[in-house]
């Protein structure tokens, strides 16, 4: 068991002489007094002119690209304290927090930075200058001064991406990560600090049990010019409830994703191929991401079918584990799959059509069964697979979730694919891709239909000549 | 291995369920040891094999049959969760239930679980004796006043029948059911009651559901109403100490009694029930002297039920101070199935099991959409289209 990981990077300063210190979950952090609290979101405020806007965009994204590209480099000591921290606070093994790590840190280099202004925004400097828009004068964009980042939960990297985004567009930013999710935001804020201590004058990463009796919680909704959040509708609701009526609120709630596999991808040579990539889906940050998809629908009428698929999911499933094992499971965890798993083979005994795949233990488990309504399965690897007609008939199935459906993994819609598209983006959905591609989004992404940078832009149009 | 009904003439469920009420009615004080438990266990499984074809195929296809097993542990136990899905009815094919209880949803779920009774007699015969030892040990008979639905309107509570039968059978004249079936209390008729009772210095008992208790006592304590039950009076509370997040711990609930109704803790008893199983477990607070130390509690199960705490993960029986999962074995549901696999952990004592609550670790974490927000959401939706 390694010591506990300091949870917090605060510009220098800020942190009074006496101050007391609580820990959660591996996770040690100090507590603020209102005095202190305030004077962190002054002290970022203040910081923002010399620290973020006497650079471009561009150069901006060069110098935080620096910074995350350690993370892909498993000899940098940050990567390896990442290593070192992300399993136990994060409650993945250490084989799926380096996949994990991998996966988000691919998109922190410069390039990617560097593509995501180029495809997110008008024109590349749009943040630096006025820009000739696309009607008639030019346009810039403004970015908040002051963005405060509520980060969930336990996948890690979710909260690091938010506050590059920020940093990018050049507004100070404090980021309140979730308690599983503290270690990767913390290192890369180091990492930033070590490649231009200038910059890292506007940025706060601090861990606190979130609230209203908080005092950062307080000073930081008080002061932001934008909050940035991710979390349950309650979630959502609290923050609202505590924050100006004028600052606006970017919510990332929490989503469901679900899978299609078309008959054209239900072949026998590619039957293994596709379980596979399904696997990957379903398995990676152990089920707990917004993208993970809980159902499979599988279209009839291949050359393989739906038990089929299921048959090789659970095979996936089985190497998927071998590779990156889940870590041992919670009473609650291990109860839900019992009761889930025996529960579906008394429905196979009264004559439904149920299948059940399992490992022996909690590891994962593959349920065939009738569509009847969308459940999400738990964090626990589990997937149901749900024969279909036809993929045409997947929006109406779907139209129950459509306020919490976010990504659609699919397979072998050959010339479908553009109009299954477009119905699944009628019902919800709002981003439709290859099953190889579900768990990790590009930058660029439209993140629950939103420009991931111009969502926190307010745009000046300068008319005339 | 023989197949199912073949070759022998079975006695019907009427003559097992009598049997069974014969063997609840010699109280909870007469011994059932393992020799006995065993017998009685294997001929209720072999009756359930027989006659339920889903639970039936559910056991062979966990190689358990009633010729292979060793002995009632290995009587493979179905999920609770399976009652939400399934009608687990183990009868002749003519017969029809004589009551459907149904899960009283305390949390949002999307179905409710159905138990479906065969018999309301052997229910009763199963419900009484137990109530009796652990509520009324003194052989006292007190009007009974509950904080619940009376069961004419709310005929799917297992609860307001089991009270009922109590009211009606080891109750005095006076008392009666002062709640509704959308949960609310009828404040004022029951606050007249118990003034009543109060006047005439005659002791009741009080049957109510925790989290109804914690809303009434909301509301004595805004209309500042104190009052002193009389001497003797007591308390049954049950459930509202799993699942659903509580406002109260079970220390300020207690301590809430004692103020509003000058009855101490150490009048009060809590019943561990739930739908899924006809036979209930009680705290032994009235029965034996306990200490103030409410974590120190613990339930005890008639005779025809035992309990096994099970490894969350293996299902294997865990050591006997270690946590682990409830697998009741009921025999009182004879008509339905008797081994019931829980969701709740408790560790096994010498005389019962202390109940810990829910499994650990169900909160939602992640930023993947959790079960209970989808339902919240549409359950919202609906309203609003209404």
């Amino acid at each position: 068991m390694s010591a506990a990981f300091d949870g917090w990077v605060l510009p220098p300063g800020v942190l009074p002489a006496r101050v007391s210190f609580a820990q959660a979950h591996g996770v040690r952090h100090p507590l603020l007094d209102p005095e202190s609290a305030r004077s962190l979101m002054d002290s970022l405020r203040t910081a923002r002119e010399d620290a973020l806007l006497r650079s471009s965009a561009a150069e901006r994204a060069r110098v935080l690209g620096r910074a995350g590209a350690r993370f892909l480099d498993r000899s940098d000591p940050l990567r390896r304290e990442a290593e070192e921290h992300v399993p136990a606070t994060a409650d993945l093994s250490l084989e799926m927090s380096r996949a994990v790590i991998d996966g988000m840190a691919r998109d922190w280099t410069g390039d990617r930075l560097l593509q995501l202004l180029a495809t997110d925004l008008p024109h590349p400097a749009a943040l630096d200058r006025f820009v000739p828009s696309a009607g008639t004068g030019r346009v810039r964009g403004v970015a908040p001064a002051l963005c405060f980042h509520v980060g969930a939960g336990t996948v890690p990297g979710v909260s690091a991406t938010s506050m590059l985004r920020s940093l990018l567009v050049g507004s100070a930013t404090l980021l309140k990560p979730g308690l599983g999710d503290v270690v990767l935001p913390v290192l890369l804020a180091r990492a930033i600090a070590e490649e231009s201590p200038t910059m890292a004058a506007a940025l706060a990463v601090l861990y606190w049990s979130g609230g209203s009796d908080d005092h950062a919680e307080s000073a930081a909704l008080a002061a932001a010019d934008t909050v940035v959040a991710y979390g349950s509708d309650a979630t959502m609701r609290s923050l609202l409830d505590r924050m100006p009526a004028d600052t606006p609120l970017i919510a990332y709630h929490h989503r469901i994703g679900v899978a299609l596999v078309g008959r054209d991808a239900l072949v026998e040579r590619e039957l293994d191929g596709v379980a596979d990539e399904l696997a990957h889906a379903v398995g990676m940050f152990d089920q707990r991401g917004c993208v993970s998809p809980h159902a499979v629908f599988v279209e009839q009428g291949g050359e393989v079918g739906a038990g089929e698929l299921a048959a090789a999911l659970a095979r996936a499933l089985a190497r998927f584990h071998a590779a990156l094992p889940p870590t041992p499971p919670s009473p609650a965890l291990a109860s839900n799959v019992h009761q889930l798993r025996r529960t579906a083979e008394l429905r196979r005994a009264s004559g439904e059509a149920v299948e059940v795949y399992a490992a022996q233990a909690s590891g994962w488990t593959v349920l065939l069964e009738p569509h009847d309504a969308i459940e999400p399965s738990g964090p626990g690897r589990t997937v149901r697979i749900h024969p279909i007609e036809d993929a045409a008939q997947l929006p109406t199935l779907l139209a129950p979730i459509a306020h919490h459906l976010q990504t659609v993994g699919v397979a072998g819609l050959g010339e479908r694919l553009e109009n299954v598209a477009r119905m699944l983006g009628g019902v919800g959905a709002t981003r439709i891709c290859p099953l190889s591609e579900v768990a990790f989004p590009p930058p660029w992404w439209h993140h629950d239909g939103k420009g991931p940078l111009s969502v926190l832009l307010r745009w000046v149009d300068l008319e005339g000549d | 291995m023989r197949e199912a009904g073949a070759g022998r003439e079975e006695p019907p469920f009427d003559a097992l369920a009598a049997d069974l009420g014969a063997l609840f009615s010699r109280g909870i004080d007469a011994p059932l040891d393992d020799t006995a438990f065993d017998h009685w266990a294997r001929r209720v499984f072999r009756w359930q094999f027989h006659h339920n074809p889903t639970y039936r195929g559910y056991c062979v296809g966990r190689g358990a049959t009633p010729d292979s097993i060793g002995s009632w542990e290995e009587i493979p136990p179905v999920p609770t969760a399976a009652f939400k899905r399934l009608r687990l009815f183990s009868v002749e094919e003519s017969k029809q239930p004589e009551a459907i209880f149904e899960t009283s949803g305390t949390t949002l779920t999307e179905k409710k679980g159905e138990h479906w009774v065969a018999s309301l007699a052997l229910y009763q015969s199963a419900l009484l004796p137990p109530f009796r030892a652990h509520l009324l040990p003194d052989g006292a008979r007190f009007p009974v006043v509950a904080l619940l639905p009376p069961p004419d309107q709310a005929p799917r509570s297992s609860l307001s029948r089991m009270i009922a039968a109590v009211h009606d059978t080891l109750g005095a004249e006076g008392g009666g059911f002062f709640g509704a079936p959308d949960g609310s209390i009828r404040d004022e008729a029951l606050l007249g009651a118990l003034l009543a009772t109060v006047e005439a210095k005659q002791p009741v008992l009080v049957a109510t559901t925790a989290f109804g208790l914690v809303h009434w006592l909301d509301t004595l304590m805004r209309g500042s109403v104190r009052l002193v039950l009389p001497e003797g009076s007591r308390m049954m509370e049950t459930g509202g100490f799993k699942g659903r997040a509580r406002a109260v711990s079970r220390a300020e609930l207690y301590d809430g009694v004692h103020d509003a109704l000058g009855l101490p803790a150490d009048r009060i008893v809590n019943e561990y029930g739930m739908t899924e199983m006809l036979s209930q477990f009680y705290e032994p607070t009235l029965s034996e002297p306990l200490g103030p130390d409410l974590s120190e509690r613990f339930h005890v199960a008639p005779p025809w039920v035992r309990t096994r705490v099970l490894d969350p993960v293996t299902l294997d029986p865990v050591a006997d101070d270690q946590p682990g999962l409830l697998c009741h074995h009921d025999l009182a549901n004879a008509g339905s199935v008797a081994a019931v696999l829980t969701e709740d952990m408790g560790v096994r004592l010498e005389r019962g099991f202390r109940l810990l609550g829910r499994a650990p670790g169900a909160e939602p974490r992640g930023c993947s959409l959790a079960t209970e927000e989808l339902l919240e959401s549409a359950t919202m939706m609906r309203a609003a289209r209404k």
